[in-house]
């Protein structure tokens, strides 16, 4: 459905009620701020180390992108952190960078602020840790605070009841793609008017012993465990699997006249969303990228956008040998010939894959590529891939000024969503 | 809900299934509801010995198989509930062939995906090393395999994702099922809940908590939602499912029209990780949000289904809340939670099936074990016998774990 004829993108909205971005945070094992992580993949640097959460001797991958001198008493207090699961703890640091550069007053309106932080899997340290406890010590020396720190909707909880938002509140959960679901479900809530802000995004703190087992028991991790740094190689030939990474990002989300009328600064708008699901195989992608095709056609008729209005794509990328090629035969599918014109990145190559976070940390980071004219890179470009030969941006960033980016994720489960970002230029000052 | 503004859409309900304690689809769990039977029994899913509670509401008799001899190893039992749910509702809305693949959604609400996977295979790595995982384990674990498995049976190519909001997610995927339909991003969705927590580790978290029940040595009548000696709930599980679908569209295509989803309302406290505040501010706006969607007066609402839990602080907090929306004449409300136990996530759209059960039927489903009246409760809380009333609107309660209040109104469609 490429329409090569039209140049210029339609100015017009097709909704009423158009959402923009005011504020960013995020963690993650590249920065522990979005200065520092847009400042790290910018420049093309890897977070990814051996890992130190746990002893990982013996396990078939040693490395991960884990989080770094992230000090959860100093900033959360020293009673309160211990209530709350390490993915709870890094949600509400990334919730209270973006609602500090937002400006918004929380408390002006409560209920009408929502809170959707998705998450794949929740509080995975908790919860291993206190099944070890009922295994070696019985049932009666678990925490009261076990159940409470271990479920996945307690990011989103917890950050309500941080910030003192009093409106809608849920965690999406769709494996990859829970955070590109909850920024994408936000657009919905606040196009509808069931919300004026919405604080959206995804945390994950997945660097525990089931979770590395877990995902190299189904072969899906790099095991390039003398060289970290360079494991997590999307679209190179030479990728082996994905990196496991920690991390929460978290955009705040707001109506356009809302930001306009109290003076906020805008950063972006979320221009279109739309989501589709594979229906095939509880963890493969669908043939040839048909379900991801089809969520980057329907987010683009969402956006009111032709296909050759996209500048830029923040690609799911995972460094797996089966997402890339099924990805890249997704974007020929929506973009035609087009799709060799679009420079994308894959930046798990620097942030390794956050899984339920990934698509929030990626909408951060496609916001401020446009903000600054600078797409990022994807590192560790060794051996191009002929079943991936569009253009990815190879090892070094690139000075352009996109109008308008897609991010995509796709997650275990047969989940796909696209997301499509206007820069903060294409919003008209007032309405 | 009542009608979108910009797409004039409306939601109706054309089939719904249930899977739990007391029954394995909606007409045996309804038939026992009615008659005032209990789910609840000694735990057999584990051996609860030293246990501080030894009982649940454990779906019994439950054949895995008819998922596939090969593909029911492959699911944990949350999302085995889910699958036959789903099944079970689709088949009664004759709805198989009724929209494109690409239009009809699925959501599913789980407070905890895969527990038992997840639980078993912490054990399998503490005893056997890093290496002796499943490659299904992590598949089988996360909670949005319920909806990602019931997509592939159904080959259901639309919107998908879980909600996880805690014992609200069978009631918010409703609520977001519903709006994916007005919307027009969907003609038909196939959304509930589903839970499958009766383990070592979650009923020693709820213990520990102090939330359950311990009465060991009378289970069928633990649980007494409302009642002044109510001492905590009992963990159930199993799976509620409804087809939802556009208004026209069903009527068109000649289906049967159970209720229409008239409103719905999601809040949050922002108060406390798991205690409520003493007014129940929430969850009153919850109500009050969902009657204004569905242009509904508190007099038109003739049953409230609760959520109930059976804790100290969970039913006096609601039944003020009640009381501060209805006044002095609240309908009659009960908690169906006695009977089938607390399904978490599934509990919402468990309640949100019996709600519409009630409403078509013109029988109300009683709370169990009533025998003393809390003089804080103050309502009519249908006590141990079902109630004939003809009715024309109903409300599920839902509240949970994380601040969340969501409160569904289902009217009938005629």
């Amino acid at each position: 459905m490429t329409d090569s004829s039209t140049q210029r993108p339609p100015a017009a909205p097709l909704h009423a009620r158009r959402v923009v971005v005011t504020g960013m945070g995020a963690i993650c094992a590249v920065g522990n701020d979005v200065p520092a992580v847009w400042e790290a993949i910018r420049s093309g640097r890897s977070g990814i180390a051996p890992i130190t959460r746990f002893d990982a001797t013996g396990f078939e991958t040693t490395f991960a992108g884990e989080v770094k001198d992230f000090d959860p008493a100093a900033l959360l207090g020293r009673k309160e952190h211990r209530r709350l699961d390490r993915y709870s703890q890094l949600a509400i640091v990334a919730a209270r960078e973006a609602i500090a550069q937002s400006g918004l007053d929380v408390a002006a309106d409560p209920t009408r602020v929502g809170v959707l932080i998705g998450s794949a899997m929740g509080g995975m340290e908790t919860l291993e840790a206190g099944v070890e406890t009922v295994v070696t010590q019985g049932p009666k020396r678990v925490s009261p605070f076990f159940m409470p720190m271990m479920l996945p909707n307690m990011a989103s909880g917890n950050v309500a009841i941080d910030l003192g938002a009093k409106g809608p509140n849920v965690a999406t959960v769709s494996a990859c793609a829970s955070s590109a679901h909850a920024i994408g479900e936000s657009l919905q809530m606040i196009r509808d008017g069931r919300a004026d802000v919405i604080v959206a995004g995804g945390s994950e703190a997945p660097v525990t012993r089931m979770g590395v087992a877990g995902f190299n028991a189904m072969g899906a991790l790099s095991t390039r465990n003398d060289d970290p740094a360079g494991a997590s190689r999307p679209f190179d030939a030479g990728r082996d699997g994905f990196v496991l990474a920690e991390g929460a990002a978290v955009i705040v989300m707001e109506e356009l006249q809302h930001a306009l009328d109290r003076g906020a600064t805008i950063l972006g708008e979320v221009r279109g969303y739309a989501t589709t699901d594979d229906a095939n195989h509880m963890v493969q992608p669908g043939p040839g990228g048909e379900g991801i095709a089809r969520a980057m056609d329907l987010a683009l008729a969402d956006a009111g956008l032709a296909p050759t209005a996209i500048q830029y794509i923040n690609a799911h990328g995972t460094s797996t040998q089966l997402n890339e090629k099924l990805e890249t035969e997704g974007m020929k599918k929506t973009f035609g010939e087009h799709a060799y014109q679009i420079p994308l990145s894959s930046t798990k190559s620097m942030t390794g894959h956050l899984l339920g976070t990934a698509g929030s940390l990626e909408a951060v980071i496609t916001l401020c590529a446009m903000r600054d004219g600078i797409l990022p890179p994807t590192i560790n470009q060794v051996t191009p891939d002929p079943d991936c030969d569009l253009d990815c941006i190879p090892n070094v960033a690139r000075a352009v000024q996109a109008d308008y980016a897609m991010s995509n994720s796709m997650g275990f489960g047969g989940h796909n969503v696209s997301l499509i970002f206007g820069a903060a230029g294409t919003i008209p000052a007032s309405r | 809900m009542q009608t979108s503004r910009t797409t004039g859409r409306r939601v109706v309900v054309t089939g719904m299934g249930a899977v739990s304690a007391l029954g394995l689809d909606l007409p045996s769990t309804w038939a026992a509801l009615i008659a005032g039977e209990c789910g609840i029994a000694p735990i057999t899913r584990f051996d609860a010995t030293g246990f501080p509670t030894t009982f649940a509401a454990e779906v019994k008799g439950f054949d895995p198989t008819v998922l596939g001899r090969k593909e029911h190893r492959r699911m944990d039992r949350v999302t085995q509930f889910a699958v036959v749910a789903a099944r079970e509702a689709v088949a009664m809305a004759r709805a198989e062939t009724a929209a494109a693949p690409e239009r009809i959604a699925v959501i599913v609400g789980t407070a905890m995906g895969g527990i038992e996977t997840y639980s078993e295979n912490v054990r399998v790595l503490m005893e056997h090393g890093p290496r002796r995982i499943s490659p299904f384990a992590v598949p089988m674990a996360i909670p949005n395999m319920a909806p990602g498995c019931v997509a592939i049976d159904l080959g259901a190519k639309g919107p998908n994702f879980a909600i996880a909001s805690s014992f609200t997610g069978g009631a918010n995927a409703i609520l977001e099922g519903a709006r994916m339909i007005l919307d027009g991003r969907a003609d038909i969705a196939v959304a509930g809940g589903a839970e499958a927590p009766i383990t070592a580790i979650v009923s020693a978290g709820f213990a520990a908590m102090g939330a359950l029940s311990d009465r060991n040595d009378d289970p069928q009548h633990a649980v007494k939602p409302f009642d002044l000696h109510r001492n905590g709930c009992v963990l159930g599980e199993g799976s509620a499912m409804l087809v939802l679908e556009e208004r026209e569209a069903a009527i068109a295509r000649g289906a049967t029209i159970l209720a229409e989803v008239a409103g719905g309302a999601n809040t949050t406290d922002a108060f406390h990780q798991v205690a409520l505040p003493d007014d129940g501010e929430g969850l009153v706006q919850a109500m009050r949000d969902a009657l204004a969607e569905a242009g509904l007066t508190p007099d038109t609402v003739g049953y409230v289904n609760a959520h109930g839990t059976g804790t100290e602080m969970n039913d006096r907090v609601e039944a003020g809340a009640i009381r501060s929306v209805f006044g002095r004449r609240t309908p009659p409300v009960s908690s169906t939670k006695a009977a089938t136990g607390h399904t978490l996530g599934a509990a919402g759209a468990l309640e949100a099936v019996i709600a519409i059960q009630a409403l078509r039927t013109g029988l109300l489903p009683p709370t169990r074990n009533h025998a003393a009246d809390d003089p804080e409760i103050g309502l009519d809380v249908i006590p141990n016998v079902a109630r004939e009333a003809r009715i024309a609107a109903a409300m599920s309660n839902s509240m949970g774990f994380g601040g969340h209040n969501t409160v569904l109104v289902f009217t009938d469609p005629v």
